[in-house]
């Protein structure tokens, strides 16, 4: 794979070589909040972020989407699908946020295939950057998703100073770089890689302790944390979960959704959506005649916890990468590091 | 690549009222291939659509010839209340069948406990059917079935030939009978018809399907009678989405209902059931 370096000031070549043959989409900063947006000039373009709202996974298994159409004529129906094939190129996505889309990638193709997501995985392009300035929440050295990247990129770029170092990572990556004039990359650039990530590596305020966590989190169903969680107390210094489902919807590895019919007001023809879902909302657990399996607030919240410490039925694939942001987000400042510590006694 | 969520149309041969709310559909595939390459097991399940309403799943109760599939649906919401008023010769969206079915490996020599609670019967015909079929592989079979009235009751029809089977018994019950019925009917719930079990748990498997809470209650009391946690099976219940474990409503602990269920081990899941 190839290693070249590129001028800060530089950015921009890179970005209309990008432009001329995909969507590119890349953080930008509206307001006090970084967010994925598209990206038509470099003024957009705002590397420096640390975290965005929401992650990337809303490119590749979107809020809402329409599965496929019918039309119901004269009693008989007729299934139409929908097919998109877009070409995107995502600029500037942390490790976490990577690494989360691999995750969700073996979890969209295991048995089943998900051949939405799938379609839209094979259309992009990763254009990734390692982290140097990671968020106060995230503790993704802890999970061994970060700050710096080894796997899941097409492009990586470093922050080494007044350059980036660029490495692909895919044949893609190499492609697509063709007919760009970019220095090749020496030592000391790679020595500067490797002490910015020892500096990166200490930055970071929050770990999490992930050995035998997936065991002990089964294993402690009716610990007192999930009450002091869902019911009275709270954990460190936070006040009892709401069920709002904020973690849910900001989590880079939270796949649920919910399927439903939305029907033209012609009621001729309609389209099938899917839509995400979230297992802190009381309708989540519910079955025919009222009966709901998850109807305590403790049982949701311990559902979700155990999803993330990858003791759920997504497993590792849907289990926690460190971003943070369902700490940021929380209004009840439910801290996910401190639960675990509180699940192994450590508080 | 085969979108799994692209329904096939399917159309209804025929229409048996079991009771007032419940009636069995009778589907066959337009497609003349999916129909002939249709292979199932007794306990899974078909993802039943009507497109302007929404999907449900529906368990496999019966087929015939190997393309014609029974479901049988009690309207409780609002795809099975649209089904209810559904005719002969319309057409609907089903895919599948998903899921793991019963154990029929596990249960091969051993003797056989069913236990039903009301519309759990429908995905347990497939395999009574089954081991009326096989009759030599299986061991001693015993058929629990209770209802809330004796009217309630699906499958009145296949009492009889259930009756008939040799090495079996057939115990109904049922927590009202107000009037009498034309067949043998205790009062109570499934529990109570195991004392009277000729079946002892030594090489025993039980397979039991119902409501959550019969279920549990069912599973508690042949702990008490000696049965070991891993030679009771449990069909569960969830509100799937996708049938295809992805969208993640049929969790139960570390298990997607959909794609490692619905048919459970006791021992893997007990302690996600709610206790009693």
């Amino acid at each position: 794979m190839k290693v070249f370096t590129i001028l800060k000031k530089d950015i921009n070549i890179l970005l209309e070589h990008f432009l001329k043959n995909f969507r590119v989409f890349g953080p930008i900063k509206p307001g006090l909040d970084s967010t994925f947006n598209e990206i038509t000039s470099i003024k957009q373009l705002h590397l420096d972020y640390t975290s965005t709202v929401l992650p990337p996974k809303k490119f590749f298994h979107p809020p809402k989407e329409a599965l496929f159409s019918f039309e119901i004529k004269n009693g008989k129906y007729a299934n139409q699908e929908i097919k998109s094939n877009e070409k995107i190129l995502i600029l500037g996505i942390h490790p976490c946020d990577v690494h989360a889309l691999l995750r969700l990638d073996k979890f969209f193709s295991d048995e089943y295939q998900d051949i939405y997501y799938q379609n839209r995985r094979k259309n992009a392009v990763i254009v990734a950057l390692n982290c140097v300035e990671p968020s106060e929440y995230s503790f993704c050295m802890s999970m061994g998703t970060g700050p710096f990247l080894n796997e899941g990129y097409d492009i990586l770029l470093t922050d080494i100073g007044t350059e980036y170092l660029l490495e692909t990572g895919t044949n893609l990556g190499n492609q697509i770089i063709e007919g760009l004039k970019l220095k090749k990359a020496t030592d000391t650039s790679f020595q500067e890689k490797k002490r910015r990530l020892k500096l990166t590596e200490k930055k970071f305020k929050k770990f999490m302790d992930t050995t035998w966590l997936p065991k002990i989190a089964q294993e402690n169903l009716d610990h007192e944390v999930w009450i002091k969680l869902g019911e009275r107390g709270g954990v460190g210094d936070s006040f009892p979960c709401l069920s709002c489902g904020s973690c849910t919807f900001v989590c880079p590895t939270c796949y649920c959704y919910d399927i439903y019919d939305k029907l033209d007001l012609s009621l001729e023809k309609g389209v099938r959506v899917r839509e995400l879902d979230s297992c802190q909302l009381l309708e989540y657990g519910e079955v025919a005649l009222g009966e709901n399996f998850r109807r305590e607030r403790k049982d949701r919240i311990r559902h979700w916890m155990l999803c993330k410490f990858a003791a759920a039925a997504g497993g590792k694939n849907s289990s926690c990468v460190g971003c943070g942001r369902c700490i940021r987000v929380c209004p009840s400042k439910i801290d996910i590091t401190k639960v675990a510590k509180e699940l192994r006694g450590w508080l | 690549m085969i979108n799994e969520y692209f329904p096939n149309l399917a159309n209804i041969k025929e229409i048996i009222k079991e009771t007032n709310n419940t009636n069995t559909y009778i589907l066959e595939f337009f497609d003349k291939k999916l129909s002939n390459d249709f292979s199932w097991t007794p306990g899974q399940f078909m993802m039943l659509g009507i497109p302007g309403i929404g999907e449900s799943a529906i368990s496999i109760s019966n087929t015939q010839n190997g393309n014609l599939i029974y479901l049988t649906i009690r309207n409780v919401g609002n795809v099975t209340n649209y089904m209810s008023n559904m005719k002969k010769g319309e057409s609907i969206n089903i895919r599948g069948p998903y899921g793991m079915g019963w154990p029929l490996e596990i249960a091969k020599g051993k003797d056989i406990i069913i236990v039903a609670g009301g519309m759990g019967i429908a995905p347990l015909r497939g395999l009574i059917n089954h081991i009326i079929n096989n009759r030599k592989n299986y061991g001693y079979l015993e058929i629990i079935y209770g209802a809330r009235t004796p009217d309630d009751m699906i499958f009145k029809y296949e009492f009889n030939n259930w009756n008939k089977i040799k090495n079996s018994t057939l115990h109904l019950t049922a927590d009202q009978v107000l009037s009498e019925t034309p067949f043998e009917c205790k009062i109570g719930l499934v529990t109570s018809c195991f004392p009277m079990m000729k079946t002892h748990h030594r090489n025993a498997i039980t397979l039991i399907c119902g409501p959550e809470i019969m279920m549990r209650y069912a599973a508690k009391c042949l702990e008490t009678i000696g049965f070991a946690d891993e030679q009771i099976y449990l069909s569960l219940e969830r509100r799937m989405k996708c049938g295809i474990g992805k969208c993640g409503h049929c969790q139960i602990g570390s298990k997607f209902v959909c794609k490692d269920g619905p048919v459970f081990n006791y021992a893997d899941i007990k302690p996600f059931i709610r206790p009693l």
